[in-house]
Order: structure tokens, then sequence, then C-alpha cells
């Protein structure tokens, strides 16, 4: 290895890198983009929901737990004279949630039976209903329990969930984490595919093996200033995450940023292999864009893995991404520290080793 | 002369079920301009990417100034220089700042780096390329850079795949000068052309068919053994006719315009003759007609054929 020739191969990547405004822009709006999208606009929020209210009690007690739902921020009540209306308002869509009070609500508050009111949420849509629909219950379950006079039997109402983390149940946090593996492992890759197979086509990459370079530094040369730039990504994502979006990560900043610029570079050493390994810029592309695939639907950014079928929750442990996006949530959103997550650093590391290991032995190899 | 500064011997490469290369066995005198002759698909290219070790040969062995380079390609690097079929200088980078980057892959910089390059510059007629960007230069003069760049760490051995392809003619004849001044300074210079009539610029002509070498020797050689040879032609009055004629000896034969002589070499008996005969008859008017190269190449393809 040597010191001169590697600051040269850095140099030039740099000077290449800068000129190419595609390449900026790239590396720069998608990441934020990515970021408010995510976290404005598909945030699993449960905010203002338009819920349907039929108070069959029309009590002191029931009018002061309808207040309190609309207190939080979260529902709009709107009142129904009817069940029927109510249930009409569900079908059209007018109302996402409806809660029913039932007439004798006081009486069973007052009188040591739990008090049974009614949720009915649209199943539709799936997410949302069951986030709402667990928010409404904690809301009613404090409520209720409030609403109840001391000398009333504790623990009257159900409890089902509590929220540790999060508790007002707020989709932001999840998805900025979150965005932040999407975005880093499918930007990185793309951005390198075409990197080695189009100086394959230009030639320069033969001029450049027939140069003293090796291959690691050739390597280094293509992945230090790219890393450079994404871990400088990391940290406006995270600004900018803070900023507009209001979520700032509950565990050690720098810790995330650490974690993150690793990932940044084992996940450039991975594109660099797929384009070390393809015979055109197009092949290069169309294979990240195939890896790209589960990087959505297995690694946890969208869909839990846990309620994956047993087969693709292991495909999922495969894929760095996976572990990425846990760290970066368990910093994110519940504070977690190094020892925490020793297993799920432990893991990226090693693919770490093993994508540094691939894309050494492509750019080497003499077919 | 010296001994040979590449070697090769039975190299073989296939892909596959096509063999791009067959049992290819040249030597390579140090020193000298060497022309790897053959049509496209010939596997002139395949060959180059073997002696300077970007692909592995599937069988056989190659030593580039006594390096083993299939088991050792990174030994001849700086000893080596290479310009490929796309002249490989980046894009988007000025020529001047491809010339820095180079250098710095062979530790060249500070006032070294700007005395060679600013000779090379000179002698290359760069200077007002050098502050462009490769893409754009017009093909001659890229081209003209891409050697010079290729050359600025003074390599004992110069690789060069096609440095002529798709250059104007003006472009090339300056070209292969610099090529001949470079073999004059020392450097051994390995060239792969598929225009035949370049073969003349160089000391020694191989030429490849199907991966197969099919002739290999000095280019006047090849006229000889696989030409009509050469046409003299003397326009003289008849009167002076039997005179000139027993000057050039009894093959030269009566035409209409005068005496033609055909199918011999171009040797000193033959310069003789004629230097006497214009002497002893001003009036007289020598022609003299070179077989061409594209003619050579064909007979020997033919007899190839033949052979096989």
């Amino acid at each position: 290895m040597s010191g001169r020739r590697l600051r040269t191969l850095v140099l030039r990547e740099v000077r290449a890198t800068l000129r190419d405004p595609f390449t900026m822009t790239i590396l720069v709006t998608v990441p934020l983009v990515a970021l408010v999208l995510f976290g404005f606009v598909l945030a699993t929020d449960v905010k203002h929901l338009a819920l349907g209210v039929h108070d069959a009690s029309a009590t002191a007690a029931s009018r002061r737990l309808i207040a309190d739902l609309g207190a939080s921020g979260t529902f709009d009540p709107r009142p129904y004279a009817t069940r029927g209306a109510l249930e009409h308002a569900l079908v059209a869509g007018t109302i996402s949630v409806a809660l029913v009070i039932p007439p004798d609500f006081d009486r069973d508050l007052n009188g040591g039976e739990p008090p049974q009111v009614q949720v009915i949420y649209d199943g539709g849509e799936a997410p949302l209903a069951g986030n709402a629909e667990a928010f409404v219950r904690s809301l009613l379950v404090r409520s209720g329990a409030s609403l109840a006079p001391p000398a009333a039997a504790p623990g009257g109402v159900e409890v089902v969930t509590r929220a540790l983390f999060n508790p007002r149940l707020e989709g932001k946090p999840f998805m900025v984490a979150g965005t932040f593996g999407f975005v880093l492992s499918f930007l990185t890759t793309i951005i390198t595919a075409v990197s080695i197979v189009n100086e394959r086509l230009t030639g320069t990459f033969d001029q450049l093996q027939v140069t003293p370079a090796t291959s690691a530094e050739i390597l280094l040369g293509k992945l230090l200033p790219l890393g450079a730039v994404f871990a400088f990504d990391v940290v406006v994502m995270m600004l900018v995450a803070g900023f507009v979006l209001g979520v700032w990560p509950q565990g050690n900043a720098l810790l995330f940023v650490a974690v993150s610029s690793g990932y940044v570079f084992f996940s450039l050493a991975l594109g660099l292999y797929f384009s070390a390994t393809s015979g055109t810029a197009a092949e290069a592309v169309q294979k990240t864009v195939l890896f790209s695939i589960p990087l959505v639907q297995l690694s946890g950014f969208a869909f839990p893995t846990r309620n994956m079928p047993f087969v693709f929750r292991w495909l999922a442990e495969v894929f760095p991404a996976t572990h990425y996006i846990r760290v970066s949530r368990a910093i994110y959103l519940r504070a977690a520290g190094p020892e925490a997550l020793a297993w799920e650093l432990a893991v990226l590391a090693l693919s770490g080793v093993v994508f540094m290991a691939l894309a050494l032995r492509t750019i080497g190899a003499r077919t | 002369m010296a001994g040979p500064i590449i070697k090769t011997r039975a190299l073989t490469k296939r892909f596959g079920a096509f063999t791009a290369v067959d049992a290819l066995s040249i030597e390579v005198a140090a020193g000298s301009i060497f022309a790897f002759l053959g049509a496209n698909g010939s596997g002139k290219s395949t060959t180059i990417r073997m002696l300077i070790g970007l692909i592995r040969p599937t069988a056989g062995a190659i030593e580039v100034d006594g390096v083993d380079v299939i088991r050792h390609p990174r030994r001849v690097r700086d000893r080596i220089g290479y310009m490929g079929q796309k002249v490989s200088l980046y894009e988007g980078l000025t020529l001047g700042e491809n010339v820095e980057f180079y250098a710095g892959l062979y530790g060249l910089a500070g006032a070294e780096l700007a005395r060679r390059w600013g000779a090379l510059r000179e002698r290359f007629a760069l200077a007002e390329a050098e502050g462009e960007r490769p893409e754009d230069l017009p093909a001659g003069i890229r081209q003209r850079a891409g050697l010079a760049v290729s050359i600025m760490h003074r390599p004992r051995l110069l690789f060069l795949d096609e440095p002529t392809a798709g250059v104007d003619v003006r472009s090339r004849a300056l070209f292969w000068e610099l090529i001949q001044e470079e073999a004059e300074a020392g450097a051994t210079i390995f060239v792969t052309t598929h225009f035949l009539e370049e073969a003349d610029y160089c000391d020694r002509v191989c030429f490849i068919d199907a991966g197969r070498l099919i002739a290999d020797a000095p280019p006047e050689e090849l006229r000889r053994r696989y030409s009509g040879g050469y046409r003299v032609e003397v326009a003289l009055p008849p009167s002076a006719r039997a005179a000139a004629a027993a000057l050039l000896g009894g093959e030269a034969t009566p035409t209409e315009a005068g005496l033609a002589l055909a199918g011999g070499p171009l040797d000193v008996p033959v310069l003789g003759a004629l230097a006497r005969l214009v002497a002893a008859h001003p009036e007289a008017r020598v022609s003299i007609e070179q077989p061409a190269m594209t003619d050579v190449f064909r007979r020997v393809l033919a007899e190839a054929g033949a052979a096989r």
C-alpha cells in the first residue's frame, strides 16, 4: 500500500465526483427527499383521525371520556345520534374509527362492573387501523381508570398493550430510523454500480491495472471519497430529521454516525462488487435494483420481520440492511448502547469483511 | 542484437469452446518495433492483454523482461507502458490532470514530472491540449496524448493495441514517427494493427490468423517470400535498350516503353546496376513498384490456408 498512490487515486475520484452534477444531485437530494417523504407522508402516524362517537349513555362520565379522547390531538370526535348513522359513516369513509358508549356506561363505572365500550374500525387500512385501535384502547384505559371513583376495584378496565417507547405511537421516528437503512443501502449500491463497469468500458480500468497501483489501493481509492460523502449524508439526514421532522436520536448520535459510516463503507464495497462482475452498465444497474427489492420487503424497513413466514425471516437475516435498520431503530428509538447491539454489530462487521474481500478479489481478477 | 525481451511458448487462450490464441510462440528482440498484424478478431488484443498480465492464459508460458508475468504480473508494471484501443484518459479531467494522475501512480511528481512532461509536451505538440478534456480533443491529438501519458514513466517496453485505429492518415504518420523515436531511444515496441501497410514501420512482423501464427519475419523478407517481388520499369528510347539490358543482366525483359525487371528483390546488385544505367543513359526514367503488404498478407493467408 503506497500512500502517494492512494492519495492520487482518491484525488481523481473526488474530482470526478465533484464534476458530475448528476451524481452530486443524487447524493444530496435523494437522502433528504426520502427522509421527508417517508417521515411526513408515509409515516403510519395517527393524527386527527375522525372518530365517530355514539354516546348512548350521555352522562357526565361519558362526555368526559369523549373530551379526553379529543384532547390528545389524535382524534377528532364527531357525535352520531344513532348506531346506524355511525356505521353508515364508517362504511362511507367519513370516519376511520368509531366508538360506541353503551347506555349503562355510567352505572357500570360506579357499580364496580368493568364498563364496556365498543371500538369499531376500518380494518381495510390495516397499519393505520392497528395503530388507531391500540391508541384508542390505551386512551380509554387511562381515561376509564381516572373516571372510576377511588373506591372502585383497581384495574377495572382490561389492559391490553402499553407502549414502552414512543408512547404516542408516532410513526415518524420509526420511519426516519428505517429510512437511513433504506437510503444508504440503495444509494451506495446504485452510485457504485456503474463505477467499475464504466471504467472497464472506457478502458481506464485496464490502464489502471497496468500501473503499479494494487487492487487494495484501487478499491480504497473508490471507497474513501464516496464513504466520506455518505458519512456527510448521514449527518445531514440526522440534522434534517431533527429540525424538520423533530426526530432526534434517543441514543448516542456519535455511535449512530460511526455505525452508519461503517455500514456505508461495506455497502459501497458490495456495489463495487456488482459493478466489477457486470459486463455492461445496464447489467450492473439491474443487479442493484434486484438487490433492492428484498431491501424494502424483507429488511423490516416497511414490514416487521417478525410477522414473516419462517423461511423469509431467515432470508431477512442474511441481508445486512436488516441488521443495520435494527441497529438504527435501536439507537434512535430505544437509546441502545453498543453492548446491547453487540450481536447486530458483529453481523454487520462480518458482512463487511465478506463484501470487502469479494470486491477486492473481483477487482484483481484476471479472467 | 540483444536477446529477446518478450518470449512466449505455446501461448494459448480459450474462451469456452472458442480458441482465441492458439499455441503462439514468439520472440521479440529488445529495442525493436514488433508488429502484430491480423484481421479483427484474430487474437491480437487477447495476446497483448496476456502479455501485460490483464488476462490469464489457458496454457503456455510468457516471459517479459525476464519476469514470468503469468505468476507475477505486478513485477513488470513499472517497466511497461500500455495504450489500449480506447485511449485510456479519464473523461471529465483535463489532459494536465490526467498526466498528474498517472504520474502519481508511478511515483512521479514535482520537478521530475515537470521536466519529463515538459519535454513530452513539446515533442508531442500537446501544449494547447493540456487544459482540454480528452473528450473534447480530436482523435489524433487524443491518441498522441495517450501515447505521451503511457511513456511518461519511461517504460522499457511499450505495448500499443491498435493505436492508430480511427485516426486520420496524417496523424498516423506523425504517430509512427514518435514511435520510431521511442524505439531509437532504446524502448521495445510491441504494436498491434490491422493497417497492413504500417508493417513497414516495424523491424519484425507477425501475421496472426484465427489465433495462429502464420508468418513471422522482417517486412522485407515477407515481401520476398510472399510476393512477386519488386517490379522495376525503365523507360528509355529504343536505341539505348540493348546496352541498358546488358547492364541490368539477363533478367530484364523488353516492354513497350523500354525494359522491365520483375520478381526480384530490391538488393544492392540491382540498385547498383540501376545507378550505372542511369549514369550511362541520363534520359532513362526508372520507376520501382513495391509489392503492397496487403497482397503479401493475402498470399500468406492463402498459403496458410492451403497448408492446413
